[in-house]
């Protein structure tokens, strides 16, 4: 046996190539493989977006009326109010398109061969995840247009317009590692899509109609814990109030942890799809 | 160089299950193909997913070209090309987009990986089809195309699990060449597991059988099939209880005896010889076989002797019967 191990080590390894795609090259490649694979089959994209479209125009034909009785919504625009609530929801439904790309890659046996290659595991998880930011950056696109179509102007203008789909992008990147991590920990489409249906609860629990001033009990209580109060406060803030320095920092560090908390998560699905190889 | 694959205790236990591969230690050198043989569910594909780092183990370790599989998973990912039992080509893909981006992921140029890819299609006979959707592709042109894959990178050591299950005959000895052509033209170390008998004794240097997350033996497969040593000759009865009153009456006339439901297997060399004896023996006490075949040991009696069972699968073994006398008189 001494012979033997001797013999390995002094042995050369294979020098192992220099060759080396940057970082940043690898999640740019794997995330426009997402996109191109997911264009190529369109019937995934759509839905959301009319979904979200078609909830923004009845919560304003049924609840846009009633604003001006609202308290605290006084003299502000209802669709200023409600257009986030559509956002958010665009926003958690194009997470779930990194979830469902990644899921479609386990069963068709494609994600282990990306694994088997050398990429950063990082890029592995980023880059259906940024492919699922684009998407859902579509989407809270037309949902935008549909409002300002509908009468929107938002106190910030253009800009605001701006941080409302850069908050929408934050968090769908966020809510994405929430779906990958459940398809790498279940390897099941069926599982992945109900995880994104966990977002209808937490919206509910957040002041959805009504700012949160006017919930009481338990669920004011839920609304204060869930980030999504946050995010929602933070956009309507900007299209209703303008740059108000309170509601939007609260939003971004909401946004941040939260996702921060679901890339951990995602992470911790790659490393027990590992384990249960 | 050290193109070596070395297992060492390696353990894959899942939850509290029976492990699914229990201590398993092998060596496999520099430029040698490395046969693993085993029914399905013995345990190759794990085996092979932990050498490739796409598993972990529960314990042991392993290197391949000298890195270790967990702590340097990276450079092994570099230095091993891994054509997977299940395919792993995304269908909405087209193969030169798949051979590229795979090229690309290992740090090639746009433009070498398009080269690499084309030379590639060319060697596997899908030129011609490069711009159709992998998901319309037959079954061998998907197993040529995961194959293209694995060797993207021009890899030092190749594991290929099950590379020839489910194809037809001239698919299996298209890899077959493919497969020896790799071996002699780049040197390159080949872990191949299969559960076809003929293909283990056709491409591997060097073969080990795994049953139950066990292996049960290992080595050449000649060597292997001449330390059995022996023929046997098998004859069939009509029930059970007759197979166990012919064992008591041959007993003294061979090294071995073995029963396999209503046959009786019994090994010793040169059996030809004593066959006449045997059948006169058996008439004599009133035993009647269906059948009487000779044997020349083949892998699937290396098996069934390691593990007291038949080599399971759906297919036919390779024992071809040399001499078959069919209801004596």
């Amino acid at each position: 046996m001494d012979t033997v191990s001797q013999k390995t080590a002094v042995m050369p390894r294979i020098q192992v190539s220099e060759e080396r795609m940057p970082f940043v090259l690898q999640v740019w490649s794997l995330m426009w493989r997402t996109l191109v694979t997911n264009f190529r089959v369109p019937a995934a994209v759509l839905p959301p977006i009319i979904i979200s479209a078609f909830f923004l125009v009845i919560y304003q034909s049924s609840l846009g009326g009633a604003a001006g009785f609202i308290p605290g919504l006084r003299g502000q625009s209802y669709l200023g109010f409600i257009l986030p609530l559509s956002v958010v929801s665009a926003a958690l439904s194009g997470a779930g398109v990194a979830g469902q790309s990644i899921v479609r890659d386990i069963d068709n046996g494609y994600f282990d061969k990306l694994s088997l290659t050398p990429v950063s595991r990082s890029a592995l998880l980023l880059g259906p995840m940024l492919a699922g930011a684009v998407i859902l950056l579509l989407q809270t696109g037309v949902v935008i247009a549909m409002a300002l179509l509908l009468g929107l102007a938002p106190e910030t203008g253009l800009p605001g317009i701006l941080a409302v789909l850069g908050f929408a992008l934050l968090l769908g990147v966020g809510f994405s590692g929430f779906t990958v991590g459940i398809a790498l920990f279940t390897g099941n489409a069926a599982a992945t899509q109900g995880a994104s249906f966990i977002f209808f609860p937490l919206s509910f629990l957040a002041p959805t109609f009504v700012p949160l001033a006017l919930i009481s009990g338990w669920l004011r209580t839920a609304a204060e814990l869930t980030p999504i109060t946050y995010i929602l406060g933070a956009m309507r803030t900007i299209l209703n109030e303008g740059w108000v320095a309170e509601p939007i920092v609260q939003g971004l560090i909401a946004t941040s942890v939260l996702g921060l908390f679901l890339f951990a998560f995602a992470a911790a699905g790659l490393r027990a799809r590992a384990r249960r190889k | 160089m050290n193109r070596e694959i070395k297992a060492e205790q390696l353990v894959k236990r899942y939850g509290d299950d029976v492990a699914a591969v229990d201590n398993v230690s092998f060596k496999v050198d520099s430029g040698e193909i490395f046969g693993f043989l085993g029914p399905n569910g013995a345990g190759k594909s794990t085996t092979v997913a932990m050498l490739t780092t796409l598993g972990l183990p529960t314990s042991g370790r392993a290197t391949v070209g000298g890195y270790d599989v967990v702590d340097q998973a990276a450079q092994v990912r570099r230095i091993a090309g891994v054509a997977l039992q299940e395919i792993g080509l995304d269908p909405i893909m087209t193969s030169l987009e798949l051979l590229t981006l795979q090229g690309r992921l290992f740090g090639m140029s746009r433009r070498d990986a398009l080269k690499r890819a084309n030379e590639l299609l060319e060697i596997v006979k899908l030129a011609d089809v490069t711009k159709r959707r992998v998901g319309k592709y037959s079954g061998g042109m998907r197993r040529r195309l995961d194959l293209a894959m694995a060797l993207m990178h021009r890899p030092e050591i190749l594991f290929l699990d099950e590379p020839t299950t489910g194809l037809d005959p001239a698919s299996r000895r298209d890899i077959w060449a493919e497969v020896r052509r790799l071996n002699r033209e780049f040197d390159m170390t080949i872990f191949l597991t299969t559960q076809y008998l003929e293909e283990a004794d056709e491409l591997a240097d060097r073969i080990a059988i795994i049953n139950r997350g066990q292996i049960q033996v290992e080595g050449q497969p000649q060597a292997l099939k001449a330390a059995l040593g022996s023929e046997s000759i098998n004859v069939t009865f009509r029930d059970s209880d007759h197979v166990r009153r012919a064992s008591d009456e041959v007993t003294d006339m061979f090294d071995r005896l073995q029963i396999d439901r209503k046959t009786l297997r019994m090994y010793r060399n040169n059996a030809a010889e004593i066959i006449p004896a045997v059948v006169n023996r058996l008439n004599t006490a009133g035993l009647e076989p269906v059948s009487l075949t000779l044997t020349t040991p083949t892998l699937d009696d290396v098996f069934l002797q390691v593990t007291g069972q038949r080599f399971d699968t759906d297919t036919d073994g390779e024992s071809t019967p040399a001499a078959s006398i069919a209801e004596p008189a």
